[in-house]
């Protein structure tokens, strides 16, 4: 029977092909503009460390000024990241069961192996033993550094799987030499593809940043006096002489990270995190209210707006126009349905039930949402093909978000079934009602 | 036309109005989007367009990293600068801690009073040396640039006093309430003096999303090493030419730097523009095919309308109804609707427009685009008529006779 409505279906489609390509290029058009603006949405707004959400949490305490919040737009939440001794008091704590504290560095990755690479100025990731692990990282070649190399240091690093691609060839460059401002590296591990989207663990600098090229330990940051190649921010005028005062300093620019495997190691972690700030603040600091958060992956997304109205507002915009293309399609569908209406009179009087003739006609417009979705899956590759084009940068960044899943996909069956609902319900519904003596008679 | 020509129309509508509803839906829609992708289009076009104050068009930007073992920062300034200087075509070349409109750079709190009590007004400074007003093409409206002898030291504590700066017109007016500020004095966040020596016109700083853009402060002081960004501006038309020459010379000049870059400082702006025009892009993109999907579904609407109604029509003829009467009946027709559309529209567009201006920000929606929107649509309802009711108009009396 449903192979037969369909067949009737197409037919009365092929009587109108002005028309009925109207039709389907409007549901194309308006499914394949929400399929792109929600994809971007989507990928965008997604938890890369989804897996572990309930597990792995940023630091934040708020060290800020007295006199005003550390930002004017979000006066709620403590400022994005941490001083030098406040980070190195939490990763210290003993109560995770792993720790980070990190910035974002840089300077000349070179080596000495292949002379005739070009040094490259990188980014840099300063950063804890326990990077590796607490984030997942997957590794192609050896591993992390031990937690001894973070205070000796020791000159080990680890390098992205570009980096290994650009200066060892793609080998196993384990063991081998790296130079980092000159200064020789042992390389102990080399990562697999690795390019979380968003790049949540440091949003200072945007959520599609340049990805870092590798990692050193961060006890490196005392000994060559390294400065953040991200964000430093200072709200409390004092003396900084020395590299010294800078780490004694109320000027945050680090990161931290716990994890935490279960709900009673967050209640202590948050415990000694009061303790801390409340022994802190009889010392002079943390003169605002207390405000010591655990923040999970993805409220972290959402407090740091990775998603921003701009995209909100294309959601919004996306739909508006479904709506209008639906619309223009309900009208069209009932003009032309009320137009073919003897041929339906025809068929009632010789018995079709109210039901079948209602069947069928919600058979056409499912047939038509199903081709205008197919249609709209092109028109999103294309669309999204563009966005690429208009976002291109030298890392990828942002276009990583933008391609066709099965995600999208799923949505598009689900604005397809949606799309077949809205527009043929109502006109298969009026047709059904016809009572089809009227439109005999009228022969 | 009159009152009496209306009625039929309106009570012929009333009596077969889903399609007629429908319509004037898109219609609303329609409007309410138009109007306020307009406003925010021209937000953002408005917003890429403001003036700089500096000559980006001329400008391009070397970055250089020292990395080498007995790498000597300041010779390699020194010897970079005093090359770029002499290149014939460059006017001025200069040492910048920063690039304007990059998206990085410096800010600072400069006070009134050396107590430092009170609002602080925040500075966004930029290191250069003696050639860096020149460099930026910015225009001294006020006392003097800096000398060479007064370009201080390197300082990569950023805690050495400042004891001039140059700022700009904007920033004057926040930090002394007047555009003639030469002489007068600000604090650091030590109480320390700062004097203004000069004042520039207008400058954009480091990052466009800001709403303090244009305090700029200009500080005497070499940026420290080892890295080193050079601003290079050169007399109109060359600046492709220098760059290529430049970027030739001083990657091989010194093997214990590289050259990182050199761009065009339109580079930077286009940078931190992108999501602006891109949305502004998108915006028009969309709008536009939904105007168009609205115009088509009008126009299929009143073709098949027209077709209904074939024998209605000749009989009208038939009974007397000139070619224009039968023209002006489709076009009142869609008036009528696109008129019912716009209303509901107008309402539509206001409340969507007040959410935007609460989630951006931004000073309520201007009603003369309500206004715009308005007339477009109906231009738009009229023009998609058009084609169908001449069709209409077309109708041979004769046809009222055949099929009866």
């Amino acid at each position: 029977m449903f192979g037969y409505y369909v067949k009737l279906a197409a037919r009365s489609l092929r009587r109108n092909p002005g028309i009925t390509s109207l039709m389907v290029l409007a549901i194309a058009l308006g499914i394949a503009v929400c399929v792109i603006t929600l994809t971007v949405y989507h990928g965008m707004s997604s938890n890369p460390l989804w897996w572990k959400n309930d597990r792995v949490y940023a630091v934040t305490l708020d060290s800020w000024d007295p006199e005003e919040p550390a930002d004017d737009k979000h006066p709620d939440l403590p400022p994005p990241q941490l001083t030098w001794r406040d980070a190195e008091a939490v990763t210290a704590s003993g109560i995770p069961l792993r720790a980070v504290r990190m910035f974002k560095g840089f300077g000349v990755v070179s080596s000495d192996a292949a002379g005739s690479v070009r040094p490259e100025n990188a980014i840099v990731r300063v950063t804890s033993a326990d990077f590796f692990g607490l984030f997942d990282v997957p590794f192609r070649h050896g591993g992390g550094w031990k937690a001894a190399a973070d205070s000796g240091p020791e000159p080990v690093a680890v390098l992205s799987r570009e980096t290994n691609e650009r200066f060892f060839g793609g080998a196993n460059s384990v063991g081998r030499t790296i130079r980092w401002d000159d200064r020789a590296f042992r390389v102990v591990g080399v990562l697999d593809d690795w390019h979380p989207a968003p790049n949540f663990y440091d949003l200072n600098n945007g959520a599609f940043d340049e990805p870092e090229a590798m990692y050193v330990p961060i006890g490196w940051a005392p000994v060559l006096e390294l400065k953040s190649a991200g964000n430093t921010n200072c709200w409390k005028p004092e003396e900084i002489k020395t590299y010294a005062d800078f780490m004694a300093s109320e000027c945050i620019w680090l990161q931290a990270w716990v994890e935490l495997p279960d709900s009673a190691a967050r209640v202590r972690m948050q415990g000694w995190l009061d303790n801390y700030v409340a022994t802190e603040r009889k010392s002079g600091r943390f003169q605002r209210p207390d405000n010591n958060r655990l923040t999970p992956v993805d409220q972290w997304l959402r407090d740091n707006d990775v998603v921003g109205n701009d995209n909100r507002m294309l959601i919004a915009l996306a739909f508006a126009f479904l709506s209008v293309c639906l619309i223009n399609t309900v009208g069209l569908l009932l003009a032309k349905f009320l137009g073919s209406a003897s041929i339906t009179g025809v068929r009632r009087a010789l018995g079709a039930s109210r039901r079948q003739v209602f069947l069928q006609h919600l058979a056409e417009a499912g047939l038509l949402a199903g081709v205008g979705a197919g249609l709209g899956v092109l028109l999103s590759l294309l669309g999204l093909y563009g966005l690429r084009a208009m976002y291109a940068s030298p890392w990828g960044g942002v276009t990583s978000v933008m391609h066709v899943n099965a995600w999208s996909l799923a949505v598009t069956v689900a604005l397809a079934v949606g799309a077949a609902l809205a527009a043929g319900l109502y006109p298969a519904w009026r047709i059904g009602r016809l009572a089809p003596s009227v439109y005999l008679k009228s022969q | 036309m009159n009152v009496q020509e209306i009625r039929p129309i309106l009570s012929a509508l009333l009596r077969n109005r889903t399609g007629a509803v429908l319509v004037a839906l898109q219609v609303a829609i329609a409007l309410a989007v138009l109007v306020n992708a307009v406003y925010v289009v021209k937000q953002r076009v408005d917003k890429i367009g403001r003036p700089t104050g500096i000559d980006v068009e001329n400008i391009f930007v070397v970055t250089s990293a020292g990395f080498g073992a007995g790498y000597d920062h300041s010779a390699t300034v020194r010897d970079d600068l005093a090359w770029l200087r002499g290149l014939p075509g460059v006017r001025a070349a200069a040492l910048s801690s920063g690039v304007p409109l990059s998206g990085g750079g410096s800010s600072n709190t400069v006070y009134k009073t050396p107590e430092v009590k009170g609002e602080g007004t925040p500075v966004n400074y930029f290191l250069v040396d003696e050639q860096g007003v020149d460099a930026l093409g910015t225009r001294l409206v006020a006392g003097r640039a800096f000398r060479a002898d007064e370009i201080l030291p390197e300082d990569p504590t950023y805690h050495e006093p400042m004891p001039s700066m140059i700022v700009t017109r904007a920033l004057a007016r926040a930090l002394f309430g007047t555009d003639d500020a030469v002489g007068k004095v600000g604090y650091d966040g030590l109480g320390r003096p700062i004097t203004v020596i000069g004042v520039i016109d207008h400058m954009q700083g480091s990052w466009v999303d800001w709403d303090k853009l244009d305090y700029v402060g200009l500080l005497p002081r070499r940026a420290f090493g080892p890295r080193a960004t050079y601003l290079v501006r050169t007399a109109p038309g060359q600046r492709d030419a220098l760059m290529k020459l430049a970027e030739g010379h001083l990657s091989a000049s010194n093997p214990k730097r590289m050259i990182q870059h050199v761009r065009a400082l339109d580079y930077y702006r286009d940078r931190s523009y992108r999501s602006d025009r891109n949305m502004a892009i998108f915006l028009v993109v969309v709008t536009v095919l939904l105007a168009c999907v609205t115009a088509l579904g009008i126009f299929a609407l009143a073709t098949f309308n027209v077709s209904v109604r074939t024998r209605q029509i000749g009989t009208r003829r038939a009974v007397g109804a000139r070619r224009a009467d039968v023209v002006r009946y489709f076009m009142v027709e869609n008036w009528l609707i696109t008129t019912a559309g716009v209303l509901l529209g107008a309402a539509l567009a206001l409340a969507v427009g007040y959410s935007l201006s609460r989630a951006y920000q931004l000073p309520r929606l201007d009603l003369y685009y309500l206004v715009g929107g308005v007339v477009a649509l109906w231009a738009l309802g009229q023009a998609a008529a058009w084609q169908p009711a001449r069709r209409a108009a077309r109708i041979s009396p004769a046809v009222a006779t055949r099929t009866v």
